[in-house]
C-alpha cells in the first residue's frame, strides 16, 4: 500500500524478506496475519507489563511499535493473497491508512512519554493494547468487530487519563468513562438494529440490504425508519468518542487534566480511530442512505465547529484551548464525509455524466477527510506535547500569560507553536492550507456551498484564538528572561512534526496521494 | 518594447525567472535568520537590490505583442504542487506564473517598495535575524500575487503575505500594536475568505459549464461569460469583499488607520506603498480583464463608492492630529481614485471602437490612470511614511500641534518632506497629479458627476498646506527641541522622489507598458 514511499518500502521489504517467508510457511491462519501487527502490539504489552516491574519498559514499547510497522509492510505480499469474504478484520486501503496514522501518533505519544509517566509498565501496557484496538477498529469490516475492537481501544484509555497528574485527572476520566459508556450503549443498540432488520453484521451486506431497502422504501417504511434511527444512534455514539457536537462535553475536561502524553494520542490516535470507524459505516455501510444522512453529518458539523470555535475563543488555558479547537477541527473533517454524496448506480446506463461527476465528488470528499485526519493527527499530537513538555518544565498549567516571551526564552517552542497554530488555521507554507482547501472545495463540489462558507467563516474566527498564542509568544514581553531548557526527545518529535507540516505544503502529493487511494470504492452494492 | 539583451538575461535563470525571482528572497530569508544583527540587514539589502534590478529587466524583457495578440502572457510557466485523482477531470493544483505589462509593472513597484523599506530599517534593533527574514517571506507573497495567473496560487500567496506582516506590525510597532496586528489579520483575513468561496463556485459552475474544471485564470476568462449573469455579479461582489478590504473602500477600511499608524516604518511603507496596490491590482485583474461584464453593471455604485470613499478620507485626514495618521487616510483618499478608475474603465469594456470612440477612450483613460495612480501612490506615500516617522525622531512626537519651525531646524527633512506633500496633492511636475488627470479626465466623459472627485482634491490640498503650515512654515518654539535628519536617514526618501519627479515628467516610462495591458482589456471576452 505505499505509492510514493514505494523505493523505501521496497527496501524494507527486501530487508525483511526472510521474516515476510518465514511467517508465510508458518501455520498461521489468514486472519493471524491480517491482524499480525495488532497481536504483536498485545504481546509486546504484556512484555513491557512484565519488564516495567523492574526497568524502565518505554524501551520494550518502541520495539513493540517499531516491528508492527515492520509488519504492515513486509507483510503486504502475503496479505495481498489472502481471500477476505469471510473474514472480520481486513487490511483495505483505508485501514492500512489509519493503521499507518496510528502508528505514527503512537512513535510521537511514546516520545512525549519520556516525560512523565512513561517509565510505568502497566501506562505502557495500557497504552500498547490501546494502541492494537485502534488496528481492530480502523480494519474491521464487522459491527461485531468493530464494538470489541472499540471496547479494547477505549477502555485502557479512560485508565490512562485517570493516570494524570493531580485530582481532576480522576474526574476528567469519570466524566470521559461515564459518556463513554453512554456511547457504548447506543452504539450497541445501533448494532442491535441493524442486525435486527438486516439479519447480517457485516457492513458490506448491510450495505447492500439497506440499497434494498431504500429502493423499496415506499413498501417497507418501517425498515427504513428503523434503519434511519441506527444512523442517528451510530452518528450520536460515534460523536461522542470523536468529541463532535452531540457528546464533546468531556473532551476539555478530560483532554487538560490527563497526562499530556495521553492528551496527544486521544487528540491524534483515537479521534482518528473513531472518526475511521464511522466512515466506515456511514460511507461503506449507509452509502445508499446518503441523501438522508448528509444532512445530520452537516448540522453535526456546523454545531461542533461552532460550539468548538466559541468556547476556544474563551479559554485561558492552553491545554483545554487546544482541546477545544480539536473539536472543532473535526467539524471541518465532518464537512468533508457530508460532501461525498452517493453515485447512483443505476445511473450508469441512464445517465454516464452525472455518475460520473458524482463519483468525482465522492472521491473528493471522502479523500479531503482521510487527508485531514493525517495532517490534524500530525497538528495536534505535535502541539499537545509541545505544550505538555512546557507545562512539565514550568510545573504548571501553561495559561497565555506563561508563554508571553516565548521568543526570547525558548526561539524553537515559539517557532513551533507559530507554525502549528498558523497551520490549525489554515494558512499558507503549512499543510493545513491543504487539508481546509480541499475540505471546502468538496462542499462546493457537492453543492453545499453553504456549508463551505460556514467552515471558511469560522476557519477565519478560529484565527482569534490561535492568533493569540501567537501575540503572547512574539510580541508581548515577560518579567523574566530566563531562557528555557526543553527536554530533548519531545522536542525531536515536535521538530519533526514541525518539519513534516511545511514541506508537506510544497508536496502535499506525498500523503494525498495515499489519503485519495484508500478512498473506498464506489462498488455499487448489489440489491 | 521587448529589448533582447534583458530577455536573454532572464532566460538563463534557473526555474525561470518568475520561479526565481520568488524562490531567491524564500532562500534569502532562511539564511538572514540564522546570519543576525547586522549580516542579516546586509543580506536583505543585497537580495531586495537583486530583484528591483530583476524586475526592470522584467519590464524592460515583456514583449508587447504577444499581449495583444490574445491574453498573451511572458514567461509563462506552470508548477504543479499536488494532483488529486477523482475520477473525471484530475483535479490539479499548480501555480501559473506570468506576468503582462500590469503584473511587470506592479512587480517593480513592489520590487522597488521593498528595497526603499528595507533601506529604511535602519532602526530595527531587536532581533534583526527575524524581522529580516519576514521581511524577505513578505517581498515572496508580495511579488507571488501579481505573478500568479491561477486563483489557488492567487489566493495562497495573497494569505502568505498576512503572516509576516502580523509580526512586523505586533512585535516591532508601537504601543497597542499588537490589537492592530490582529484586526488587521483577521479583517483581512474575512475579506479573503469570502473571496475564496467565490473561487470555488467559479471552479465548480465554470467546469460544469464548459466540462473542463480548472483554477487557471487564462482558462477562466473565456468559459466565465458563459455562466448566468447573477452568478456573475455574485463573483464581482465577492472579489469586491476581498480587494475591497484591501484597497481599502468605505464600509470595509477600519483596519488602515490602526494598522499604519501603530506599524514601524518600514511596514508602513510596505503596508500603504505595496499591500494596498494588492487590492487595486485584483480589482483590475480579477475584475476587469477576468469579469468585466459584471463589473460593467456593478459600475456607478462601485464608482460612487469610491467618490464617496475619497471625500470621506480627505475629510478624516482633515482631523488627524498625528502625522502618520494624516498619511494613512490620505492612503485611503488616493485608493480610492483607482477605484473610481475602475469602475469607469469597465464601461468601455467590449464596446465597438467605431460606434462609442469617446467611451472607450475615456475607459482606456481612466483605466490606465488607475495603474499609474497604484504606482505613483506607492512611490509618494513611501516618502510621506518614512518622513513620518523620521518626525518622530528629530522632534520627539508626531503630533502636528506639538511641532513648529522645521524648515529652521531641519532644512533638509523639510525639504524632502514638502516635496513629498506637494506630490502627494497632486502637483503638477510630480507623479500624482498625471494619475489624478487621467482618472478624471477618462471619469468625466462617462459619468460627469464623477467631478465631484475633485472637492476630494480640493479638501486635500486644504490640509496638506495646513499641515506644512503648523509645523514647517512656522516660527519654531525655543522650548521643544528639533534635532535634523542624519544623512542615512534621508537615503531612502530621496531615493524614492526620484521615479516621483521623473514620473511627473515623463509618464510614459510607466504608460508605455500599461497601454498595450489596457487595450488588450478593452477589447473585452470575445
Amino acid at each position: 500500500m505505499m505509492l510514493q514511499l514505494g523505493p523505501f518500502a521496497d527496501f524494507i521489504r527486501a530487508l525483511f524478506g526472510p521474516l515476510t517467508d518465514f511467517l508465510g510457511s508458518l501455520p498461521l491462519t489468514d486472519t493471524m496475519i491480517m491482524s499480525l501487527p495488532a497481536i504483536t502490539l498485545i504481546v509486546f504489552g504484556i512484555l513491557a507489563l512484565a519488564v516495567g516491574l523492574r526497568y524502565n519498559p518505554l524501551g520494550v514499547s518502541v520495539v513493540g511499535l517499531i516491528l508492527a510497522a515492520i509488519e504492515m509492510v513486509a507483510l503486504d505480499p502475503l496479505v495481498a493473497t489472502i481471500d477476505t469474504t469471510n473474514m472480520q478484520f481486513v487490511r483495505d486501503p483505508m485501514a492500512d491508512f489509519f493503521i499507518y496514522i496510528i502508528i505514527m501518533v503512537g512513535f510521537l505519544v511514546l516520545m512525549s512519554s519520556t516525560l512523565y509517566g512513561g517509565n510505568k509498565g502497566p501506562y505502557n501496557f495500557m497504552l500498547l493494547v490501546s494502541f492494537a484496538g485502534a488496528m481492530w477498529v480502523v480494519m474491521a469490516v464487522d459491527l461485531v468487530g468493530l464494538f470489541v475492537g472499540w471496547e479494547v481501544m477505549s477502555t485502557p484509555t479512560y485508565i490512562l487519563v485517570a493516570l494524570g497528574p493531580g485530582r481532576e485527572a480522576v474526574d476528567g476520566a469519570t466524566k470521559y468513562f461515564v459518556m463513554g459508556l453512554l456511547a457504548t450503549m447506543l452504539m450497541i443498540f445501533g448494532i442491535a438494529l441493524v442486525y435486527g432488520v438486516t439479519g447480517t453484521t457485516v457492513i458490506s451486506e448491510v450495505a447492500a440490504a439497506v440499497a434494498g431497502i431504500w429502493d423499496m422504501s415506499a413498501t417497507m417504511p418501517n425498515a427504513a425508519y428503523t434503519m434511519m434511527l441506527a444512523v442517528i444512534l451510530f452518528i450520536a455514539s460515534f460523536g461522542f468518542k470523536v468529541g463532535v457536537f452531540p457528546g464533546w462535553q468531556w473532551v476539555p475536561d478530560a483532554y487538560a487534566s490527563a497526562d499530556g502524553s495521553v492528551t496527544s494520542y486521544l487528540a491524534g490516535g483515537s479521534k482518528k480511530t473513531g472518526v475511521g470507524a464511522l466512515m466506515r459505516i456511514l460511507i461503506v455501510g449507509f452509502v445508499a442512505a446518503q441523501t438522508e444522512w448528509m444532512f445530520l453529518i452537516a448540522g453535526v458539523a456546523i454545531l461542533t465547529m461552532i460550539i468548538g470555535n466559541v468556547l476556544a475563543l474563551a479559554q485561558k488555558d492552553i491545554m483545554r484551548m487546544l482541546a477545544y479547537s480539536s473539536i472543532a477541527m473535526m467539524g471541518y473533517l465532518f464537512i468533508g464525509i457530508a460532501s461525498a454524496p452517493y453515485a447512483d448506480p443505476t445511473l450508469i446506463l441512464s445517465d454516464p455524466t452525472t455518475y460520473n461527476y458524482l463519483v468525482a465528488a465522492y472521491n473528493l470528499g471522502t479523500g479531503a477527510a482521510l487527508f485531514h485526519a493525517f495532517t490534524h493527527a500530525i497538528m495536534k499530537t505535535a502541539a499537545f506535547i509541545l505544550v505538555w513538555a512546557l507545562s512539565i518544565r514550568l510545573a504548571k498549567r501553561i495559561t497565555y500569560d506563561d508563554l508571553a516571551g516565548l521568543s526570547k526564552k525558548a526561539p524553537f517552542v515559539a517557532a513551533a507553536f507559530a507554525i502549528l497554530m498558523l497551520s490549525l488555521a489554515g494558512m499558507p507554507l503549512t499543510v493545513g492550507f491543504w487539508s481546509k482547501l480541499w475540505l471546502f472545495q468538496s462542499a462546493v463540489f457537492a453543492g453545499l456551498w453553504w456549508l463551505a462558507l460556514i467552515g471558511l467563516l469560522n476557519s477565519v474566527f478560529s484565527l482569534g484564538y490561535y492568533l493569540r498564542v501567537l501575540r503572547y509568544a512574539y510580541m508581548v514581553d515577560s518579567a523574566d528572561e530566563n531562557p528555557i531548557k526543553m527536554p530533548t526527545i519531545p522536542m525531536v518529535a515536535v521538530g519533526v512534526c514541525v518539519i513534516a507540516v511545511f514541506v508537506l505544503f510544497f508536496a502535499p502529493w506525498i500523503i494525498s496521494n495515499y489519503a485519495f487511494a484508500a478512498v473506498p470504492p464506489v462498488t455499487p452494492p448489489v440489491p | 518594447m521587448q529589448m533582447d539583451f534583458a530577455y536573454n538575461i532572464l532566460a538563463q535563470l534557473p526555474f525561470g525567472p518568475l520561479a526565481f525571482m520568488l524562490i531567491l528572497p524564500l532562500v534569502a530569508a532562511l539564511i538572514a535568520y540564522f546570519a543576525g544583527g547586522k549580516g542579516a540587514r546586509a543580506i536583505t539589502l543585497l537580495v531586495t537590490f537583486l530583484e528591483l534590478g530583476l524586475s526592470v529587466l522584467l519590464v524592460l524583457g515583456i514583449d508587447v505583442g504577444t499581449i495583444l495578440s490574445g491574453a498573451g502572457m511572458n514567461f509563462l510557466r506552470d508548477f504543479v504542487i499536488a494532483t488529486i485523482p477523482i475520477g473525471t477531470g484530475d483535479t490539479v493544483f499548480q501555480f501559473t506564473l506570468g506576468v503582462d505589462g500590469l503584473s511587470a509593472i506592479m512587480i517593480l513597484l513592489s520590487n522597488l517598495v521593498v528595497f526603499i523599506a528595507a533601506i529604511s530599517s535602519n532602526h530595527i534593533h531587536k532581533s534583526e535575524g527575524l524581522y529580516y527574514s519576514l521581511f524577505l517571506l513578505l517581498q515572496v507573497g508580495l511579488m507571488g500575487v501579481f505573478m500568479s495567473l491561477d486563483l489557488i496560487g492567487f489566493f495562497i500567496f495573497w494569505e502568505l503575505v498576512l503572516i509576516p506582516m502580523f509580526f512586523i506590525i505586533g512585535r516591532w510597532g508601537e504601543e497597542g500594536c499588537e490589537h492592530a496586528s490582529v484586526k488587521f489579520f483577521i479583517y483581512t483575513h474575512l475579506g479573503s475568505a469570502v473571496m475564496l468561496v467565490a473561487f470555488f463556485m467559479i471552479y465548480f459552475l465554470a467546469g460544469e459549464s464548459t466540462g473542463t474544471y480548472t483554477f487557471s485564470m487564462l482558462a477562466l476568462r473565456d468559459s466565465i461569460p458563459t455562466l448566468a449573469p447573477m452568478i456573475q455579479i455574485g463573483f464581482a461582489l465577492a472579489i469586491f469583499m476581498g480587494a475591497g478590504v484591501k484597497l481599502p473602500v468605505f464600509p470595509l477600511h477600519n483596519w488602515l488607520p490602526w494598522a499604519h499608524v501603530k506599524a514601524p516604518t518600514p511596514g508602513s511603507v510596505i503596508l500603504a506603498g505595496i499591500l494596498l496596490k494588492m487590492g487595486g491590482y485584483t480589482f483590475i485583474r480579477l475584475g476587469l480583464w477576468l469579469i468585466p461584464d459584471s463589473f460593467a453593471r456593478l459600475s456607478i455604485p462601485f464608482a460612487a463608492l469610491a467618490i464617496f470613499t475619497c471625500i470621506y478620507a480627505a475629510f478624516t485626514a482633515m482631523a488627524q492630529t498625528d502625522l502618520k495618521s494624516l498619511v494613512a487616510y490620505t492612503s485611503i483618499n488616493h485608493m480610492s481614485w483607482v477605484l473610481l478608475g475602475v469602475a469607469v474603465g469597465s464601461v468601455g469594456i467590449g464596446l465597438d471602437p467605431v460606434l462609442y470612440p469617446e467611451i472607450v477612450a475615456a475607459s482606456n483613460l481612466a483605466i490606465q490612470g488607475s495603474i499609474f495612480m497604484m504606482f505613483s501612490h506607492g512611490t509618494i506615500i513611501s516618502v510621506m511614511f518614512i518622513m513620518a516617522g523620521q518626525l518622530k525622531y528629530s522632534a520627539g512626537t508626531r503630533e502636528l500641534p506639538e511641532i513648529s519651525g522645521l524648515m529652521e531646524k531641519a532644512p533638509r527633512m523639510s525639504a524632502v518632506l514638502i516635496l513629498a506633500a506637494f506630490a502627494a496633492f497632486g502637483l503638477p511636475g510630480f507623479s500624482g497629479f498625471i494619475a489624478e488627470a487621467l482618472v478624471l479626465f477618462g471619469s468625466v466623459v462617462v459619468y460627469l458627476w464623477a467631478g465631484i472627485i475633485t472637492f476630494g482634491i480640493f479638501i486635500t490640498v486644504g490640509y496638506i498646506l495646513w499641515m506644512l503650515n503648523r509645523i514647517v512654515f512656522s516660527t519654531p518654539d525655543p522650548e521643544k527641541e528639533v534635532t535634523e535628519a542624519p544623512w542615512v536617514d534621508l537615503i531612502a526618501p530621496i531615493l524614492m522622489m526620484i521615479p516621483v519627479i521623473l514620473l511627473g515628467v515623463w509618464p510614459d516610462l510607466v504608460l508605455d507598458f500599461t497601454q498595450s495591458v489596457v487595450a488588450f482589456i478593452l477589447g473585452g471576452v470575445p
